[in-house]
């Protein structure tokens, strides 16, 4: 995660080590291939080894059927003597035999041959054909792709079967039938998702910043679709060829079900024997038709098996946040974090606070172990106060602000004391957070574009909000006070009945606002509500936040990076660190005397009007599953000391002005002089 | 979309070793009585003639008259292909009752028994061939416990009874106010319905979840839970309204598997719809008959695609202008 970006949610500090794949940008295809297998955990690798396992024993079948098969598939003597006509499987005859005395288990086992081949030349045709047309219908564009996207698309819609039915048809009557036969009626029918499957990925990839950059340096296209557009296709075919084959042998069974496409007298095919086995099955002969129809279903459960696994591990959408159970351990005396109630208040604001956080902790179990993203933290928040959240993206800021609503993502734990209004808030049953979420705490989020359900319209939001709340409410007291706030917000009772799309990005995030307000919430917990939009409707929605002190009278925690934005709109500020307020106290002492060198290298990072040069903090803010020992900072510090490195600091400075920081501390900081330069190993 | 399908029939149909006419009847007619026959079809024009000719019989709706048992394809269509809607629609329904409460409940309940089990039952469902499991449940219902019939679309008895307005019996029989034949038109759509329905339902299982899945991630789901929204209304007006949108759209894609699996049903059960026709025609090579009733399976995937695109309009607004 970058110094500039933004926090995009809470399970962000889970993101840099799951997103980081090593083999980003190689073109060592064979790696890419073996990937989910190794990335697999839990069901998708479970699904993808029985699928493989499946798969694999139809395939030794196929490859040794005459060792495994004592007799041919359609061989109906042995030793000169006939066998039993639809005898009952028995010893001699595992699977029994049918009306023409053959034997079905030698038929099981040649049909796993016929379908295997068919499925590897269709496979190997539609791929040839598909795959190259979807990368250049892909790559180059223009009318080329919208005529191949036409053709394809008309015969993805045709009722597949159909297609194959009159294509083997129309080849048996020239060829005859038979495995090559139904191979190319097969092929016809899968070259178009073959086709759909790599343009689409070649789309997305095309648009790569490092695809654009390699276009820009002059690379050939056949040099950028080879090394890069080509590596990361090569990612989605094994999960489509899994599925196609699965499908494959479903509608080569179909084919011979209908008596089309393969010559019985060629080779022995399942469908095939289960249309046999119809009419030998109300005779009471079961055997003929079972064992060929469980061995499609086995052989089409593996691959889908295979296919499924595949996908839930490559498939962004599906892959899920790996989580580890985690215990927070017992809190550690001393500096780091004393016991709850035992620690003076930090920061006493208004008499009676709003807002009480003791030591609150919550932290991510993953699989490297604990993410520290809120790690004993302790503020207040009095009514009608605005406190300012600020830090760069990574430090826990909007963890913490999630925290507090109960909107953590499954995997976190949560500790310490959240007090709020009379209610403990870590000690709430779900239910009753449910009910404080809207009246007493709203919550304004960072992209407003998503947040509204596009299906909805605007009077639909308030009108479910409003009933959840206040049951009983009439339609005219929902319409009254929705448009009284909206009105505030300077959205026009015209544009009530309105889907979300109809609104500019600043109009939506007003609404948002507005769906907040209108609950009259004691507490509001906005986060970076402007870091998404331009800077003129960030003065908008600014105004409207000053505001709320005056007309509304809410406590705001306003979460963001932008130190501007606390210096126009918050009473006190709050600077965060790696999941640790470093430094707090009313914005005018905090920002005239930084006492914490993080606070004094952030104010130093903001652009005015009177910047001659650049400045920014070296480094990064560390990684919260391994955080620094002793002060987190002091990687980063212009002043680190030595014992900076080994101790956490304590809290000292002034009650209303609490830092974290052992230049603070009086003490121990005689004799130990400050360390020559740079982060100490 | 229509002139494409429409030429791909034709060059299909074109392509055929043989002419139509010699494929169909030769051997039965003498070598005059051929060219005759030939020249009436219009196979002596030129390819581009007789494309023209063919895009002309498509839009006045008429097809010709089959060579081998001189029906006008029309009626064909009209008979046989009524016997497809019924059961093809019961099957679509079926899929639906079936497939979307289980993948809502699959992807809702993520990671847990029910999605497993719910997955596995789409997997192995599909992984049937729609024969197979037919020629399970004729055995089971039909042989063991004799509860159900296992051919056909009616008994004789009650097909005589019926007279044809629509040619999908159960509402013909509606018509008349036969209410007596309705179980047993029921009773014969039961299985072929059920066990086609099965199959689709175990696709839509997992499109169903997958979708689900993506639109629990959806940011507006969070922030209806921040506003304190009843989890269950979260789940249902937000999250699975949404999930619609796709879900409409990949169920519309299911038309072509619903359409193959209806070939293969009708032949299992017997039914005496537009698939199991087309393969006697093809059988007896007869490519007048084959070339209208493809020509009538192109149409109606058309058709399909145009109604998921009003659907799609009805449930999204931003589709709507």
């Amino acid at each position: 995660m970058t110094q500039t970006g933004t926090l995009p949610g809470a399970s962000a500090p889970l993101e840099p080590a799951m997103e980081d794949d090593p083999t980003r940008g190689s073109s060592s295809s064979l790696r890419r291939l073996m990937g989910p297998l190794v990335a697999a955990r839990g069901l998708p690798r479970w699904l993808i080894l029985t699928g493989a396992a499946i798969t694999g024993l139809f395939v030794i079948l196929a490859l040794f059927a005459p060792w495994l098969a004592r007799y041919g598939f359609n061989q109906y003597t042995a030793h000169g003597v006939r066998f039993a006509r639809q005898a009952a499987p028995s010893a001699a005859h595992w699977f029994g035999t049918t009306v023409q005395s053959e034997d079905v288990f030698a038929r099981v086992i040649y049909g796993a041959r016929t379908s295997i081949e068919v499925v590897v030349i269709a496979l190997a045709f539609s791929l040839i054909i598909g795959v190259p047309l979807g990368l250049v219908s892909g790559y180059f564009g223009g009318a080329l792709d919208r005529v191949l996207v036409l053709i394809n698309d008309s015969i993805f819609a045709f009722p597949y079967l159909l297609l194959a039915i009159v294509i083997a048809f129309l080849l048996q009557g020239s060829v005859g039938g038979g495995v090559f036969t139904a191979a190319i009626a097969i092929t016809a029918v899968y070259i178009p998702q073959y086709f759909r499957v790599v343009r689409s990925s070649v789309l997305s990839v095309r648009e790569e910043p490092y695809v654009e950059a390699a276009r820009a340096l002059g690379a050939r296209p056949r040099t950028v679709i080879r090394r890069y557009v080509f590596a990361n296709v090569v990612q989605s075919v094994p999960v489509v060829a899994s599925l196609n084959a699965a499908d494959a042998i479903l509608t080569l069974a179909g084919l011979s079900f209908l008596g089309i496409g393969m010559d019985p007298s060629v080779a022995a095919e399942w469908g095939y024997d289960v249309s046999r086995g119809v009419a030998d099955a109300q005779a009471g002969f079961w055997w003929t038709g079972l064992f060929p129809g469980l061995a499609i279903i086995l052989l089409v459960t593996g691959l889908t098996l295979l296919g499924e696994g595949i996908n839930d591990t490559v498939n962004p959408v599906l892959r899920r946040l790996q989580t580890r159970p985690v215990v927070l351990p017992a809190r550690p005396e001393g500096p780091g974090g004393p016991a709850p109630g035992s620690t003076r208040p930090t920061a006493v604001s208004a008499p009676e606070p709003l807002l009480s956080l003791r030591d609150l902790r919550v932290w991510y179990g993953t699989t490297r172990g604990p993410v520290r993203a809120v790690d004993g933290v302790s503020l207040d928040i009095g009514p009608g106060e605005t406190v300012g959240l600020v830090g760069e993206s990574g430090c826990g800021k909007s963890t913490l602000g999630r925290g507090l609503m109960g909107l953590l993502p499954t995997g976190a734990v949560r500790d310490g004391q959240v007090l709020f209004d009379g209610h403990d808030l870590l000690m709430s049953s779900a239910a009753d957070l449910r009910r404080l979420r809207g009246p007493s705490i709203g919550m304004i989020f960072q992209e407003p574009m998503t947040r509204l359900d596009p299906l909805m319209r605007i009077s639909e939001h308030f009108r479910e909000l409003l009933r959840t709340h206040l049951p009983g409410i009439s339609d005219d007291a929902i319409r009254q006070r929705s448009l009284t706030t909206l009105g505030k917000m300077g959205i026009p009772p015209t544009r009530f009945d309105q889907y979300p799309h109809e609104f500019s990005g600043g109009m939506r995030q007003r609404i948002m606002i507005a769906l907040v307000l209108v609950l009259e919430p004691k507490l509001v917990i906005a986060d970076e509500p402007t870091t998404a939009l331009d800077v003129l409707v960030e003065a908008q929605i600014l105004a409207i936040l000053a505001d709320l002190k005056r007309g509304f009278d809410v406590s705001v925690l306003l979460v963001t990076h932008n130190l501007a934005i606390v210096a126009e709109a918050c009473d006190r500020v709050a600077v965060m660190y790696a999941g640790r307020i470093v430094e707090q106290g009313p914005v005018g002492a905090v920002f005239a005397h930084p006492d914490h060198p993080y606070t004094q290298e952030l104010l130093a990072s903001t652009i005015s009007l009177a910047t001659t040069e650049l400045h920014f903090i070296p480094g990064a803010p560390p990684d919260l599953a391994a955080p620094p020992s002793g002060c987190r900072f002091h990687p980063r510090c212009p002043h680190v000391m030595p014992i900076c490195v080994s101790d956490a600091p304590p809290t000292a400075g002034a009650a209303d002005h609490p830092v974290e920081c052992w230049l603070a501390v009086p003490g121990p900081r005689a004799g130990s002089e400050p360390s020559p330069a740079g982060p100490a190993s | 979309m229509v002139l494409i399908l429409l030429t791909m029939v034709f060059v299909l149909m074109r392509v055929a070793p043989g002419n139509p006419i010699q494929a169909a009847l030769g051997g039965h007619l003498s070598h005059a009585q051929l060219l005759v026959r030939e020249r009436a079809a219009g196979y002596d024009k030129p390819l581009l003639v007789q494309y023209g000719e063919y895009l002309r019989q498509v839009f006045t709706g008429r097809f010709g008259t089959t060579l081998t048992d001189n029906r006008p394809v029309s009626q064909v269509i009209a008979q046989n292909g009524a016997a497809t809607l019924e059961l093809s629609t019961t099957a679509m329904l079926v899929a639906i009752l079936v497939g979307l409460p289980l993948g809502m409940l699959a992807g809702r309940l993520r990671d847990t028994w029910v999605d497993t089990a719910s997955r596995l039952f789409g997997i192995v469902i599909y992984a049937a061939p729609v024969f197979f499991l037919g020629l399970l449940a004729q055995l089971l219902f039909g042989h063991i416990l004799g509860l159900l019939p296992t051919s056909g679309q009616a008994s004789p008895l009650t097909q005589l009874d019926i007279t044809p307005h629509t040619n999908i019996l159960i509402i013909d029989a509606a018509i008349d106010g036969r209410w007596a034949d309705i179980p047993d038109l029921l009773a014969h759509l039961v299985l072929p319905a059920t066990t086609l329905g099965l199959v689709i339902a175990g696709v839509m299982v997992r499109l169903v979840r997958v979708n689900v899945i993506q639109a629990l991630k959806g940011d507006y789901v969070e922030a209806a839970r921040a506003r304190g929204l009843r989890e269950r209304r979260v789940v249902i007006s937000h999250a699975l309204r949404n999930a619609l949108v796709p879900i409409i759209t990949v169920t519309g894609l299911q038309a072509a598997l619903l359409l193959s699996g209806a070939v293969l049903t009708e032949d299992t059960f017997n039914w005496p719809g537009i698939g199991n026709q087309l393969l006697q025609y093809l059988e007896n090579r007869d490519y007048i008959a084959v070339q209208g009733i493809i020509t009538m399976f192109a149409l109606v995937v058309v058709a399909i695609s145009l109604l998921i695109d009003f659907l799609n309009a009805w449930v999204d607004p931003r589709v709507r202008y």
